[in-house]
């Protein structure tokens, strides 16, 4: 659990701001490689991957 | 040797003799028919010759490599260097060719990662030489005369292969004409194209990729250090992928990626290729073009690697993308792989069974390369947008971040194939035992010699330990078995007083039996040479 859940969207939020899109993506791109070598968990990040791919489904 | 010349390889040219069954001499069913004299069917011939068997290799050419080429495999791997070593064509690999270990993974001109294969390595030949195929293919031919029981029949080729009840009929096409030749059991080492494969009427499940590529083999006056270069993307091949290492006779490969539409002709044309060396290696270094080619990646893989009684081995059977090294290694590892079961079930060792597990074993190896692989051409070439993004944020994290660099996947080097789950494989085995040295010799020493055996390593738990006279009665009883003790500790071996390790004829571990019963060594021993 986040202690500060706000926090951190905010925090999120402030990493792209002024980022053109292509920027973005990559800044996107590489915090999805740290964070997930800081999960270092291959079922968790499969379990991540599938939740994530099924909200893509029609 | 001859070697280099100023108009290229100077390749040994191999006499066709006119066979006897075409000379009205008698013409004798022989034991094994291997079809194709390349890196897999010279491998198979010499280790079949090396263990006393005879047998006949047939193949259209009458050199070695491809007439006028270079190209084709460069890199072998610490288990080839073994199995040469065994087969006694080593010294002559290791001083003609390019020992190295050190790799560098390269962004510009920054190095993003630096890797070293000797680390750890515990065999007594390194982890890779680099030598032209060819040469490899030279000793082989060289060594298999000096054994002296092999008919090596070149400019005959197979047109046609028919099964018969418990033989097969090979046509083979000669500057005479064509004649009949029988054959217990044939082996298909002839390449990706096999017309054995297609004479049987078998498929292969194949791809060929996009990525295009084109080797420049050459020579310069530049001091460069003997390390495998590859740069993701190049400066001087418009941000594209490069390799670049070094083999014997001072020759480099140079290997480009190409655009997907690049046209394969214009690439490989001579004033091209210099351009691109010249933007590489700069206005004032002089180089001389050995061989320059384009090609593109392909990926097959057969079935089965065995058809009632012909198996495929090599390229026949399996082709993936060069990264690693993975194509000519695991061929030569096909070839060993299946000689040392031919030599048990043709001296009446081991039962017939034993020869289903060649597809056993082999067939998942194969799988495990082309996806290995397939992994490194998907990072080489990314295929969308959104792979190129991933791409590049790992070779912006690459220099502050350890595990990224880990990610960088330009080519998984050559590994022995582990066989787990194999029908010869008991408990958590399956492994290849590195070429370690034991005492006074090295493991590969104690497996070589005439005919196929296994190795038990055994630990004493006292100097009077009953289990080596039980071993001994092992022997006596007629199974293929030699025995070593060997000290506790010995890494990576690490056993404890009461083991037993059976190691096969091909190095790789069939058990690891702890506080062992001789019945326990029994029933390993029995799976491993397919008694059950």
């Amino acid at each position: 659990m986040l202690t500060d859940p706000d926090g951190f969207y905010e925090a999120l939020l402030d990493a792209h701001a002024g980022l053109s899109t292509e920027e973005s993506q990559a800044l996107n791109a590489r915090l999805i490689l740290l964070l997930a070598h800081q999960i270092g968990d291959q079922q968790i990040l499969t379990a991540c991957l599938r939740a994530a791919t099924q909200r893509n489904a029609p | 040797m001859t070697g280099l010349s100023p108009a290229g390889y100077d390749l040994p040219v191999y006499e066709y003799v006119r066979p006897p069954e075409m000379t009205g001499k008698p013409a004798h069913r022989h034991k094994v028919a291997i079809v194709g004299a390349g890196l897999a069917g010279l491998t198979l011939a010499c280790d079949l010759a090396s263990r006393g068997i005879a047998c006949v290799v047939l193949d259209e050419d009458d050199t070695v490599g491809v007439r006028g080429a270079s190209s084709r495999g460069i890199c072998y791997a610490q288990k080839s260097l073994e199995i040469f070593n065994r087969l006694g064509i080593y010294p002559h690999i290791r001083d003609k060719g390019v020992t190295w270990s050190v790799g560098k993974v390269l962004r510009g001109h920054d190095v993003l990662y630096r890797f070293d294969l000797a680390d750890g390595s515990l065999s007594a030949q390194p982890p890779f030489i680099n030598i032209q195929q060819f040469y490899i293919e030279w000793f082989l031919v060289d060594r298999i005369r000096e054994l002296g029981r092999t008919d090596l029949r070149w400019r005959s080729r197979v047109v046609d292969v028919r099964q018969e009840t418990d033989f097969v009929t090979l046509r083979v096409e000669t500057p005479d004409g064509s004649y009949l030749l029988e054959a217990d059991w044939v082996v298909d080492a002839s390449g990706h194209a096999s017309r054995v494969r297609q004479s049987l009427g078998l498929s292969t499940k194949g791809e060929l990729g996009e990525d295009r590529w084109c080797i420049s083999d050459v020579r310069f006056q530049k001091d460069l250090p003997v390390e495998r270069w590859t740069w993701v993307e190049a400066p001087f091949n418009e941000g594209r992928g490069v390799w670049q290492h070094l083999m014997a006779d001072g020759v480099w490969r140079i290997d480009y990626q190409m655009l997907p539409n690049t046209d394969p002709n214009e690439a490989s044309r001579p004033e091209t290729a210099a351009r691109r060396l010249r933007d590489q290696l700069g206005p004032d270094v002089a180089f001389e073009l050995v061989w320059v080619g384009a090609y593109s990646y392909r990926t097959q893989l057969m079935d089965d690697f065995r058809c009632g009684r012909v198996f495929f081995i090599g390229d026949a059977a399996h082709v993936k993308s060069p990264f690693g090294a993975r194509g000519g290694n695991s061929g030569i590892q096909d070839a060993e792989n299946l000689a040392w079961k031919l030599t048990l079930v043709l001296t009446g060792k081991a039962p017939l069974a034993l020869l289903d597990s060649y597809h056993a074993e082999r067939h998942p190896a194969a799988v495990e390369n082309i996806r290995v692989t397939r992994r490194s051409g998907r990072f080489m070439a990314p295929r969308t947008a959104m792979e190129r993004l991933f791409r590049t944020a790992l070779l912006d994290l690459a220099p502050d971040h350890g595990f990224a660099r880990q990610l960088l996947n330009t080519g998984r080097m050559c590994v022995p194939h582990r066989y787990a789950p194999s029908p010869l494989t008991t408990g958590d085995a399956g492994m290849a035992v590195p070429n370690l040295r034991l005492d006074e010799q090295h493991l590969g020493d104690l497996l070589a010699g005439e005919g196929a055996h296994f190795l038990a390593l055994w630990c004493p738990r006292s100097p009077e330990d009953g289990l080596g006279a039980d071993l001994r009665a092992l022997v006596h009883e007629g199974w293929p078995l030699r025995m070593q003790t060997i000290q506790a500790a010995l890494p990576p071996l690490n056993l404890s007083p009461g083991d037993v390790l059976l190691i096969r004829p091909d190095m790789h571990m069939a058990a690891r039996l702890t506080k062992a019963g001789i019945e326990d060594v029994r029933t390993a021993l029995a799976r491993a040479s397919g008694h059950v």
